[in-house]
Order: C-alpha cells, then structure tokens, then sequence
C-alpha cells in the first residue's frame, strides 16, 4: 500500500510546515492573554486585561493611526508610479528600457537596514527632519520595485495590439487609458494594492531609521521588547497579523466578486 | 409597377476616383528599408489585396495606411488631402488586426459599439446600432450579452468585423484576419466578406500571403517582394499576365524552359533539347530584343497530344506520378534534358479526360504558343 502510505506522508508534512510557521504567531496570542506581566509557559492564569489596556491605550491609538496613514499613502503613491513604471517597463521600447528594469528590481534586493541606514544618511546630510513623512519616502524605495513587478506582470499579460485598436476606433490617449489599459491591468494593480499596503504595515528596519520620532507599529513593538515589556507587546504583535489576514482575506474575496461577476 | 428606366448600375471599379494614393512611399527602420518606393491609387468602393511572402513589407505599408507608422519619404492622401502624419484616431478607416484585437473585459455587444461609446452616443442607440450590425455579420441576437472570449474563431472575426463596421470608416483594412481560420471556414468567411463589401460599398484593403485568398475576394491584387510592389491587376491580369517569374512562381505552379536565340533568328532549348516556337513577351513589339528568356507554361495549358493532333511546341516524355487534385488530376511528366539529365514538366488534366494508362505512359505534351507567355531571363 505504497500510495497510502506516499499520503500519509504527504499529510504529516503539510502539518509540520503548517506547524512551524503558524505556532509562533499562536505562542505570540497566548502570551497575550497571560494574567502576569512576564512570559512563562505553561501559563498560569488566563486574562484579557492585557488586551483591554492595549485597546484603550491612547498611545498604541496613535501607533495603529501612524502605521494606518503610512501604509495608505505608500499604497497610493506606489500603485500611482508603479503603474506608469511598469507600463514604461513592459510595454514601451525606448532606450535604456533594459538598464531601467534592471535598476528598479535592484532595491528589492538590498539588506533593508543598510537602505534604511543610507537613507537616514542621506536625510540628514540635506538637512531633512526625519518622521513618518520620510518614512513614507522610505517604504516607496522599497515597495514600488515590488509592485512594479506585479503590474509589469500583467502589462505582460495583454495584447498590445488593443491599445493600437481602441485608438484606431476613434480614442483618445485619455480613453484607451480608461476604457482598456485600466480595465485589463485591473487585476494586477489590486494585488499590488495589497502587497503595496501589506509590506509597509509590517516594515520595521526601514521605518526604525526613517521615522525619526513617530513610531509604527513594528518600530513600538521592538523598543517594548528591548524595555518595558508587557503583554501589551504580543496582544498589539497579534492584532496587527489579524489585521493583515482581514485585509488580504477581504483582498481576495473582493477580486473573487469582480472575476465572478464579468465572466457572467 | 411600371419601372421605366433600368436600375442604377454602380460604375465599374476601374472607372471610379481614386480615394488613397501613395506616391513614392518609403518606410525605413534604422537600416531597413521595409518599404521602397510606392505608387500605388487605391479606388473608391474596391476590394484591393495586398499579397506577398513573410517580410515583404505587406503589414508596415497597411501600418502607414492605417496611421500607425507614417511614411520616412513619400506621401498618402486621402481624397486629396495628405495624411502621412494623421494618428489614427482622426482617420476615416478601420483595421481588423490580425489577432482581431477584441476587447476581452468587454461582451460581445460592448465590442461592437466600442467606437460609438468612444464617440458619446448614449447606450439605447448603442445596443440599436450592435444588434444591427450583428444581423449585418450573422451573429445571432442572443450573442449581444455572451463573453466574447466564449466565442468560437468564426464568430470573433464577426465581432471584429462589426466593431470595424460600428466606426463606419470609408476605407477597411484587414491584417490577415483569415490566417488562424480552419480551411472550410475560411472558405466561407471570404464569401462572406466578399459579399459585405458589395452591400456596404465601402473600399477594402485587404494583406495576405495567401493568394487563394486574395483570387476569391479581390477586385485587383497588388504583389509585394521586398518592400516593392512588382505588379497590380485584376486576378486575371496577375495569373495570366505576370510581368516576372517572381509572380509567375508566386500565383501558382508553372512549367518554365529557359530558350536562346540562334542566328537564323530561331528560338532553342538552354535546358531541354529542341526548337520552340516563342510567343513575342506582354506589353513589348516584337520580341523585345531579347536573346534569352524563359518560356512559362502553366500545368493546365499543357496538352497531352493524341495520335494526329498538333500543337506549335511538342516535347516527349515518361508519366511517372499522379496525384488527384479532386476535380482534377495533376500528372508529373519525365522529360530529356540537355546534358541527358531529366526535367520534370507538370500537366493538369480535368478528371474527365484523365490518362487511360497512369503511370509510365510515354506521352507527347504539346502547346500553342499563344498559351504560354516569355518573360526575360
């Protein structure tokens, strides 16, 4: 019964992984409901007072806001260039196309402290505060290379000749935009609307260097585990990780509709 | 009623205006010179084909005709008027691109009234106008709100050809839209086509490398070859009049002997042995002043010569292949060439007259001359 036996296996190694990459965020959960202030297991006594402080506390208000208004900028401007870039990117030969794809992916690849670091660097070199606002700056070097990938693929995906027929029958550059090129890149720009505002609500080395003063939420969590750790730490450490599954959930669900509903 | 007078007749192509005209049209890219030198005066209400092989610069001439690329010399007008750099968004014409280009988010109804959406008019006429031109291309009603990607091949070239029709342009062109069609329904589809340009009266310009294609549908057919075009004319004019062997060859398989001319002033086989008698090339008195030049016989102007009859040229030689051409029967015939080699010359026979023996026949093939045409060497 080999092929049992191929299932079996197959199975336990599904939940190993699964095992291993979701049991930190449980252990992460359950600190947060620890009665005392520091971590021990087994746990002692249960309690949600930990997660009603968190919820009330006017400081980690402002955090979730800051880390909120970064994201949703970042989301923006970067889904804004990213768009434009991966159409230069993917769709129009001009000279210096292949240098330019090349540049744009690099920043994916460096070690995001020493991005972080350089930045911060280069900040204060041209005598620039650093707060959430460079920070937004920040992500965008990192973000907008991502998400041009993403759009680029879908660039990729469509014909160019229907850009060349929409104008033939009679658009202008305005209406092939809205009534073609939008439409069709649709897709990708939504995912790269999620990765854009995923990857900057749970950045932490770029924003550590760049935010100056405001902190996020990431940045908060790390300065409470080096001093003053409560379980405050892993209550906020697991709502922001529920936040992001709402969102890619909702994400997903929303793009499911939209499929749904033009193949009828 | 009484019809006292005859209905109108539409003039005969040949007699109407000119709409576009290209006069010396150049396309170069960096080095390339994809197209060079054209002059060419399209009709008004014609179907026009433009053929020739891959890389004969059929597809960047249509581009600068459709406004998508504009001429490096030359100029196209239209009704008079230059249009070398007009986009194509302020031109009078349509192009259905070889991938037919249909909008693949949109429904098959939405395609066809893209260029009156563009246009402003308001969604009633719109669906009026699709539902229209659907019965025009013989879509069925129920199509209007299908996904035009569920569309079979047929049915998108319909979509393609009414979103065309939908812009109601005065010149149509067409990117080798056929080329990815099954062989029956691409039969059928040339009919078609053939049939909507005498009902719209529009003028059509149509490129492909298939000149089966460009024979059933065409009023005239243009043959490109490297950026040039080497000859326009009527199907008839191109198959039974072409003015090199580059056409010859192209517009259907041939039987050519290359002949010399001797100094009594007679004409003798280069490749096959004999005297021949030559008829005096196209277009030129006499017999051009030529010394050499090649005799083309086309397979179904070959005769298989019965005891007693008598052609002006006659060669001997071995049947020694048949092949069925449905309606018709196309023999391979062994002839001596000079040097004692062969030389294989094709004859096409109706079924009806199909040779008795088959294979290893010896046959004697003949033709009058005024059945084979002489092109210079």
């Amino acid at each position: 019964m080999t092929h049992r036996r191929t299932h079996a296996l197959i199975w336990i190694w599904t939940l190993f992984v699964v095992a291993v990459v979701y049991l930190p965020i449980a252990c992460g959960a359950l600190a947060s409901f620890n009665k005392s202030r520091y971590f021990g297991f087994p746990v002692k006594a249960y309690a949600t007072d930990w997660w009603a402080k968190t919820l009330d506390s006017i400081e980690i208000g402002m955090i979730v806001r800051n880390s909120i208004l970064i994201a949703l900028l970042v989301t923006v401007l970067s889904v804004l260039i990213a768009t434009f870039g991966a159409l230069a990117f993917a769709r129009y030969d001009w000279k210096g196309r292949r240098l330019y794809q090349k540049l744009i992916m690099l920043p994916i690849f460096f070690p995001q402290p020493v991005l972080g670091l350089a930045m911060l660097l280069g900040f204060s070199a041209v005598g620039i505060q650093t707060s959430w606002m460079t920070a937004v700056f920040a992500h965008l070097v990192w973000v907008v290379p991502v998400v041009t990938l993403v759009i680029a693929i879908q660039v990729y995906g469509f014909d160019p000749s229907l850009e060349e027929a929409a104008i033939d029958l009679g658009c202008s550059r305005l209406q092939v935009l809205r009534e073609v090129t939008l439409p069709l890149l649709w897709p990708g720009i939504w995912s790269g609307m999620l990765f854009a505002f995923l990857l900057s609500w749970s950045n932490f080395p770029l924003s550590l260097y760049t935010a100056g003063a405001d902190s996020t939420i990431p940045k908060w969590l790390y300065a409470k585990m080096v001093a003053g750790y409560t379980p405050m730490v892993p209550a906020l450490g697991t709502l922001a990780t529920l936040g992001a599954a709402a969102l890619l959930l909702t994400g997903g669900l929303v793009g499911l509709m939209v499929r749904r509903r033009s193949a009828s | 009623m009484l019809q006292t007078s005859p209905p109108a007749v539409p003039a005969p192509a040949s007699a109407r205006k000119p709409i576009l005209q290209l006069v010396g049209v150049r396309k170069s890219f960096g080095g390339f010179h994809a197209v060079q030198g054209i002059d060419l005066d399209v009709r008004e209400g014609e179907f026009l084909t433009i053929v020739g092989p891959s890389g004969s610069g059929k597809t960047t001439l249509l581009r600068m005709l459709a406004g998508m690329d504009s001429p490096s010399e030359g100029n196209i007008t239209l009704h008079g008027e230059r249009i070398n750099d007009v986009p194509p968004n302020k031109r009078p014409t349509c192009l259905v691109f070889q991938s037919l280009a249909l909008f693949p988010h949109k429904s098959v109804g939405e395609n066809i009234a893209f260029p009156l959406k563009v246009k402003g008019v308001d969604a009633a006429a719109r669906k009026a106008r699709a539902l229209e031109l659907m019965a025009i291309v013989r879509l069925p009603e129920t199509y209007h709100d299908k996904n035009v990607m569920k569309c079979s091949g047929g049915e998108r070239q319909r979509v393609a050809l009414a979103r065309a029709l939908a812009y109601d342009p005065e010149v149509l062109f067409f990117d080798e839209p056929l080329s990815a069609i099954d062989y029956k329904l691409k039969k059928t589809l040339e009919k078609e086509l053939k049939d909507l340009h005498r009902e719209t009266g529009k003028t059509f310009i149509y490129i492909t490398h298939s000149l089966e294609e460009a024979m059933v549908m065409s009023d005239r057919i243009g043959v490109m070859r490297a950026g040039k075009l080497v000859q326009v004319g009527t199907p008839e004019e191109i198959y039974g009049a072409p003015v090199d062997r580059f056409v010859c060859e192209f517009v259907g398989e041939v039987n050519s002997i290359e002949v010399t001319r001797g100094a009594d002033g007679g004409w003798s086989g280069v490749d096959v042995p004999g005297a021949f008698k030559v008829q005096p090339p196209r277009g030129s008195a006499g017999d051009g002043g030529m010394d050499r030049a090649f005799i083309v016989i086309r397979p179904e102007y070959m005769r298989v010569l019965g005891p007693g009859e008598s052609a002006d040229n006659r060669i001997e030689g071995v049947v020694y292949n048949e092949y069925s051409l449905g309606s018709r029967i196309q023999y391979q015939v062994r002839v001596t060439a000079s040097g004692g080699g062969e030389k294989v010359m094709l004859v096409e026979l109706s079924r009806s007259r199909a040779l008795p023996a088959g294979a290893d026949a010896r046959v004697t093939l003949g033709w009058d001359a005024p059945d084979a045409f002489t092109l210079r060497s």
